[in-house]
């Protein structure tokens, strides 16, 4: 559904992302992994058309340069990291604007569309409750779950999702994660995004690039790129051992409560 | 089903705009009513009355304050108020700032420099007198909007910040001090300095009220098109591109038309502070942000406002006149310190 | 100021006038602000920062003790070539002591005390002339006269005045008509001057009453006022610049003003001088006389336009 070849974009004279190509195909969930600064943020700012780059990232085909903002949102959600609100727009507006790609006059007849979606993406999300609410009272969680629900109001095809669980307690992780494969069920979907955390990847992902100063270093299906081989060069350490260090400290409590 | 009936509501509070328009029509009647000469109210009405129906009109005196002096000045007055009050709306909206204003960021200053260099250098439009005052002061306020703005993109990549006020309130100084040297030096061509930096509605007439009649209907309207997409920039720039907004073009488009609103209106009654700051806060009180209601909203309040603000300029030391921004100065500050202490406190 | 304040330096003065007998070459003063200043012979070389005195000076015939003039001094026009110094709030002491003035002559609005110190702690002596009625301009030009050994020709300037305003004053009729003066048209914001301004001396001379008598000084007043008030002479200082109607015209056609007494007769006058109307000089005498004319002379059948 949505291709990449060859992306580059610089700052400057350096190089953020350096000629990174990918392909996502329907049913996907692309991950991209890496430590900081290996250019993932950047990469999905450049397929979102938020910064300037060389390359071409075509969608079935057609270069996303040459379509519309209007079009592209139609394809393209973005949950980008940083969502703050300014002024006491309710729940229901922000989630609303998810609809803004299918206005115009001709379309003005599809106001109860319009209406539909908000609500489904409002239950999705589990906002029912608030759509009345001020976003500038809601916790970070709940504003989260309103930019999520914005997206899903968007109808897109492919969700672009940069941490979208960042910051967040555990429970909400998991539901955010669940909501987005939930969503991802559906024919004719996919998800890219980028996640932090290895093991969340690792669960969710079902393919994933993995990127180290602006180069891709490995792509393909999660469990080929995610290998110990692969996360050491890259991060420098033994992750697979300090991951399982990390995990093994609750083992002996489960067996405990279990016993 | 309950919740369209909300969605509903929310498109449009027909309570709120019938209060709003009552409060309009008041205080356009009070402002043509009362003024520094007592004029009782029957020879007012008489006096609109007749000339709406083309009747002659007794009373002289009447006539010609009501007529030419009063109704005029009110109507150019409503007009620059909302038409203020709309340009600080849309600029709070599309930069998240709600620190942002024609004011604040230079605009006004910069419309009012560039309508004092065309009087000095005699630069007219031909056929059209006042015209190229005009179209220099609208090029200036376009010019210093785009200038600040840049400057505060170079500073930290944000618009919403508040380094981009501290620009403007600098730009402003700097612009002020060549306006006065304009005025020192040309002093025989252009308006006073305090006109330019106070603002006053004294003398205005018929043809200028229909100046801005078309400058309201034509930028406002582009305004309020723009809505949708000014929410969705008061919710996040970033935002508002992932939902599809064309945000180079919209954000182009909003603040040329800003400008020029802001250009007619200094050229008129020169810089008038606070009413494009202070307003649309207001406004935001009275129906919420979404600027499907705030852009009205922010149209009547501050029409009313600076009716008001006239009215106390024209009457309270009469026959000694105020210049209009020192009433809209002194009232302005303190509301909007109110304002912004309230609002901070309610996060 | 005053007119108790004034009597007190017309006595001043009169003792003053006595003075020089005495101490054979010496003069002495007493300043508008009071301060006595002495010289031991009349000043040769002056340096006066207001266009007033520097009309003063030249009216007394000491126009060659002028050194330097301030900025805005443009009369008579023979003066324009002196060395220009800086005066109000800008002023400059260097610039004045490279003159070596004897006396300088200035406002006391916006000098400060150090300034003033300065200047005289290297010898020169500051006097403060500062008149704000027409009794003050006499009291001026007699000081000034005193100042530079011209007692004579001082009040011979003064006796003018005097004579030409008691002159109009015998011939006007005071009928109770009202003048509004214009001191910045419509176009710019309406400002009049009210009580307290040489043309409001000048309106009661010649027989009228300012029709904002009860505003003090030059005011921003509302339109609304000068049509109720609705005066039988408007006088307008706006200069005209030879483009676009006259400052006449353009009141005669303002809309809402046709039905003003003064309009519909006429009866609207652009000063020739704006400047001899407002400076505390001799020149207020030739001010009068154009008013006079004005409303009583041919001048009025002259102006009016269609």
């Amino acid at each position: 559904m949505l291709s990449g070849e060859n992306i580059t974009v610089r700052y400057g004279e350096r190089a953020v992302v350096d000629g990174v190509s990918f392909h996502l195909q329907e049913g996907q969930w692309l991950m991209l992994a890496g430590p900081n600064g290996a250019g993932k943020s950047t990469l999905i700012e450049a397929i979102a058309q938020g910064v300037p780059y060389t390359g071409v990232i075509r969608w079935q085909g057609e270069n996303l340069r040459a379509m519309k903002p209007q079009q592209l949102a139609r394809r393209i959600g973005v949950l980008s990291q940083r969502n703050g609100v300014g002024y006491a727009y309710t729940v229901e507006e922000v989630v609303g604007l998810g609809r803004y790609a299918y206005r115009g006059g001709f379309l003005s007849g599809r106001r109860g569309e319009d209406h539909d979606r908000v609500d489904q993406a409002l239950a999705m999300t589990g906002l029912l409750g608030l759509r009345r609410a001020s976003m500038l009272t809601l916790s970070g969680g709940e504003m989260q779950r309103a930019f999520l629900a914005q997206v899903f109001a968007q109808d897109p095809q492919v969700l672009i999702l940069d941490e979208p669980a960042n910051h967040l307690d555990l429970n909400y992780q998991q539901q955010i994660f669940s909501l987005i494969q939930a969503w991802l069920r559906q024919p004719g979907r996919a998800v890219l995004s980028v996640v932090h955390d290895l093991s969340l990847a690792r669960r969710y992902g079902t393919h994933a690039v993995l990127m180290h100063r602006g180069r891709s270093v490995a792509q393909g299906p999660i469990d080929g790129v995610m290998t110990p081989e692969h996360l050491n060069g890259v991060y420098g350490m033994d992750v697979a051992a300090w991951l399982g260090e990390l995990l093994g400290q609750w083992q002996g409590d489960k067996k405990g409560h279990c016993s | 089903m309950n919740d369209t009936r909300t969605l509903r509501r929310e498109r449009f509070a027909p309570l709120t705009y019938a209060l709003l328009t009552a409060a309009l029509l008041l205080a356009m009647i009070l402002c043509v009513c009362v003024g520094s000469v007592p004029i009782s109210l029957s020879d007012t009405v008489t006096a609109v009355w007749n000339a709406l129906w083309g009747l002659p009109i007794p009373q002289t005196i009447a006539k010609n304050i009501i007529l030419n002096v009063r109704l005029p000045r009110v109507l150019c007055v409503a007009q620059a108020g909302a038409s203020l009050s709309l340009c600080g709306a849309a600029m709070q909206g599309l930069l998240r700032n709600p620190l942002a204003d024609g004011s604040t960021m230079g605009v006004s200053s910069g419309a009012a420099l560039g309508a004092v260099i065309a009087m000095a250098a005699g630069f007219t439009l031909p056929g059209t007198g006042y015209g190229g005052v005009m179209v220099t002061a609208m090029a200036f306020a376009f010019g210093s909007l785009v200038l600040i703005l840049s400057l505060a993109y170079a500073l930290d990549h944000s618009l919403a910040t508040h380094s981009i006020i501290l620009i403007g309130v600098i730009f402003t100084m700097f612009i002020s001090s060549i306006i006065s040297l304009v005025v020192t030096f040309a002093s025989d061509h252009t308006r006073s300095l305090n006109f330019w930096t106070l603002g006053s509605f004294s003398g205005v007439n018929y043809d200028q009220a229909k100046l801005l009649a078309l400058a309201l209907a034509l930028c406002g309207g582009v305004i309020m098109r723009y809505s949708h997409e000014l929410n969705a920039f008061a919710v996040g720039e970033d935002n508002a591109r992932h939902v599809g907004v064309n945000v180079k073009r919209v954000k182009l488009v909003i603040l040329i038309t800003v400008s020029a609103l802001i250009g007619v209106c200094v050229s008129i009654s020169g810089t008038v502070s606070f009413v494009g700051l202070v307003m649309p806060h207001i406004a935001r009180m009275l129906v919420g942000p979404n600027h499907k209601r705030l852009l009205p909203a922010s149209l009547f309040a501050g029409a009313i406002f600076l009716l008001l603000a006239d009215l106390a300029a024209r009457t309270l030391f009469s026959p000694i006149e105020l210049s209009i921004g020192v009433v809209t100065s002194l009232v302005g500050a303190v509301a909007f310190v109110i304002i912004f202490y309230r609002t901070r406190k309610a996060r | 100021m005053s007119k108790k304040l004034i009597s007190l330096f017309l006595a001043a003065l009169m003792l003053i006038g006595c003075l020089p007998a005495l101490a054979d070459e010496a003069i002495t003063v007493t300043d508008m602000h009071d301060r006595e200043i002495t010289l031991d012979a009349p000043a040769t070389r002056v340096v006066a920062m207001q266009p007033s005195d520097c009309e003063i000076l030249c009216a007394i015939g000491c126009e060659d003790a002028l050194v330097g003039i301030g900025q805005y001094c443009d009369y008579p026009a023979s003066i324009t070539s002196l060395p220009v110094v800086q005066s109000g709030a800008e002023t400059n002491v260097e610039e004045i002591l490279a003159l070596e003035p004897q006396v300088v002559l200035m406002n006391d609005m916006s000098q400060t005390e150090e300034q003033v110190k300065q200047l005289e702690d290297n010898g020169v002596k500051v006097v403060v002339s500062k008149a704000t009625d027409i009794e003050g301009v006499y009291y001026a030009i007699r000081m000034i006269g005193t100042l530079m050994g011209k007692a004579d020709a001082a009040e011979a300037v003064v006796a003018d005045m005097q004579d030409t305003f008691a002159d109009i004053q015998s011939k006007a009729q005071d009928e109770g008509k009202t003048v509004y003066f214009e001191v910045s048209p419509l176009e710019y914001g309406l400002w009049t001057a009210g009580a307290g301004t040489f043309m409001d001396e000048l309106a009661t001379i010649c027989g009228l009453t300012n029709a904002f008598g009860d505003v003090n000084d030059w005011a921003s007043i509302s339109e609304e006022q000068v049509i109720a008030r609705d005066p039988d002479y408007i006088v307008t200082i706006t200069m005209y610049y030879g483009e676009g109607p006259t400052p006449v015209e353009e009141i005669l056609g303002r809309e809402g003003w046709q039905d003003l007494k003064a309009v519909k007769s006429g009866q609207v006058f652009n000063a020739s001088d704006s400047n001899a109307l407002s400076r505390p000089g001799p020149r207020l005498k030739d001010a009068a006389v154009e008013l006079y004319d004005f409303i009583y002379g041919e001048a009025a059948e002259v102006e009016p336009a269609a």
